[in-house]
């Protein structure tokens, strides 16, 4: 197919999908533009609103202070009956991991694409982690689905690819993209002790999967962090 | 009579910031056409297509004063308004995304005739914003500058995004074909 064919078709299928706007468009839009007046906010209209968003920033401000450590908790996948908890540190702020399965989180505020920026993956004393952080917002809606080998299916492709080590967790995220704001690696070969390789498996409408490769089965937990917004996955060690 | 129009721009330009509603509509008369096929691409749906238009007509409207720059600025300057109105309107009705998805076909055209080419139905795989660069270079023939400047980005950015989501709809384009 030669660059103007491809022009061709895809305007044709342009074409297709839209066509001309109706004859009344035009009457329409002047029919409406005549309606409302334009907006003209004087000067105390502005300062007033410029005052309640101040008002507001320091009431979200205090909100968001107090209720830290809550939203950590509030998003512990442990809530499921399914889910078996283990111990964690007595000082930790971080909820408790689970094995098995456990229930997607989300946000209710999600935009219409939470664009992933980063990806990070490091190992800490007791458990490996995977950061996901997005540019802006939360993604609709997240799941980890926990596997007893490491191959997982290549999305939209269909074929098969298999990770390093003898079980897998897979990420499902909702309503993201991965090839708007990232440009970083799709696949980490980490070596850690439970973490060992972690490989982006789809990137395809809306839908963004990671297969982690593990070690062997584990415990998992997820929570969500702010500023910047980001996803953090914990496979737990030893 | 694109030339008739562009003449009575400044003049037209500067009785609609004064408020002039006549002189706005004169404006954006000929800007409804490839902003209502952005918004049809966007929302595969011409009912909603042209509630965004009218949508994002009435905030262009009040947001004229915005506006910088000359009578170039305005047609990026309205289809990121109608865009995004687009955005909003697939917000509100996200529990329709499904209905949505399925493209009408355009008044006239026989379903049964139909034959839907591989790239139409990859053009459809897309998501909203990764038609609208496409839209925007191919279908709207917009030079490079107002695609970015209609997408909010840099030239290279949107040159970029052009090219991703070209490289969607077929892998082995090169970026001399798409440019």
């Amino acid at each position: 197919m030669t660059n103007e064919s491809f022009r061709r078709d895809l305007n044709r299928a342009f074409e297709a999908m839209s066509g001309p706007p109706s004859p009344a468009l035009s009457a329409r839009v002047r029919s409406a533009l005549s309606e409302p007046a334009p907006a003209r906010p004087g000067p105390s209209f502005w300062i007033a609103g410029l005052a309640a968003a101040l008002i507001a920033a320091i009431v979200i401000g205090v909100f968001v202070v107090s209720n830290f450590n809550r939203h950590l908790t509030s998003n512990v996948p442990g809530a499921l009956p399914s889910a078996s908890p283990v111990q964690t540190p007595p000082d930790s702020n971080l909820p408790a991991f689970v094995c098995g399965s456990s229930a997607p989180i989300g946000s209710q505020n999600a935009p219409l694409s939470a664009y992933i920026d980063a990806v990070r993956t490091g190992t800490h004393s007791g458990y490996d982690r995977i950061t996901i952080e997005f540019q802006n917002g939360l993604p609709s809606s997240v799941d980890l689905r926990l596997q007893g080998n490491s191959t997982f299916t290549n999305s939209p492709r269909g074929d098969n690819v298999t990770l390093a080590g003898s079980a897998g967790l897979l990420v499902v995220i909702k309503g993201a993209d991965e090839h708007t704001a990232y440009i970083g690696a799709t696949d980490f070969k980490t070596n850690y002790p439970v973490l060992l390789e972690a490989r982006q498996m789809e990137d395809f409408e809306g839908t963004v999967q990671w297969g982690l490769g593990l070690s062997k089965s584990a415990c998992y937990r997820m929570f969500t962090l702010a500023s910047p917004q980001r996803l953090v996955i914990d496979v737990q060690a030893g | 009579m694109m030339t008739a129009t562009m003449e009575e721009r400044p003049s037209a330009m500067a009785r609609a910031t004064a408020g002039d509603a006549d002189a706005f509509a004169l404006l954006i008369e000929p800007l409804l056409d490839p902003a209502f096929r952005l918004a049809a691409v966007m929302l595969s749906d011409r009912t909603a297509a042209e509630d965004a238009v009218q949508e994002g007509s009435i905030k262009a409207w009040r947001k004229l004063r915005q506006l910088r720059g000359d009578a170039g600025s305005l047609r990026p300057w309205f289809l990121s308004i109608v865009a995004n109105e687009c955005r909003m309107a697939r917000r509100r009705h996200w529990w329709s995304v499904v209905k949505m998805a399925d493209v009408q076909l355009p008044a006239g055209a026989d379903p049964t005739t139909e034959v839907e080419s591989d790239l139409h139905r990859a053009l459809r795989r897309l998501s909203p914003e990764e038609r609208l660069p496409l839209v925007l270079h191919f279908y709207l023939d917009l030079p490079l500058d107002e695609v970015a400047r209609t997408l909010g980005v840099s030239p290279a950015a949107a040159k970029s995004r052009i090219y991703r989501a070209a490289r969607r709809l077929r892998s082995d384009l090169t970026p001399e074909e798409v440019f």
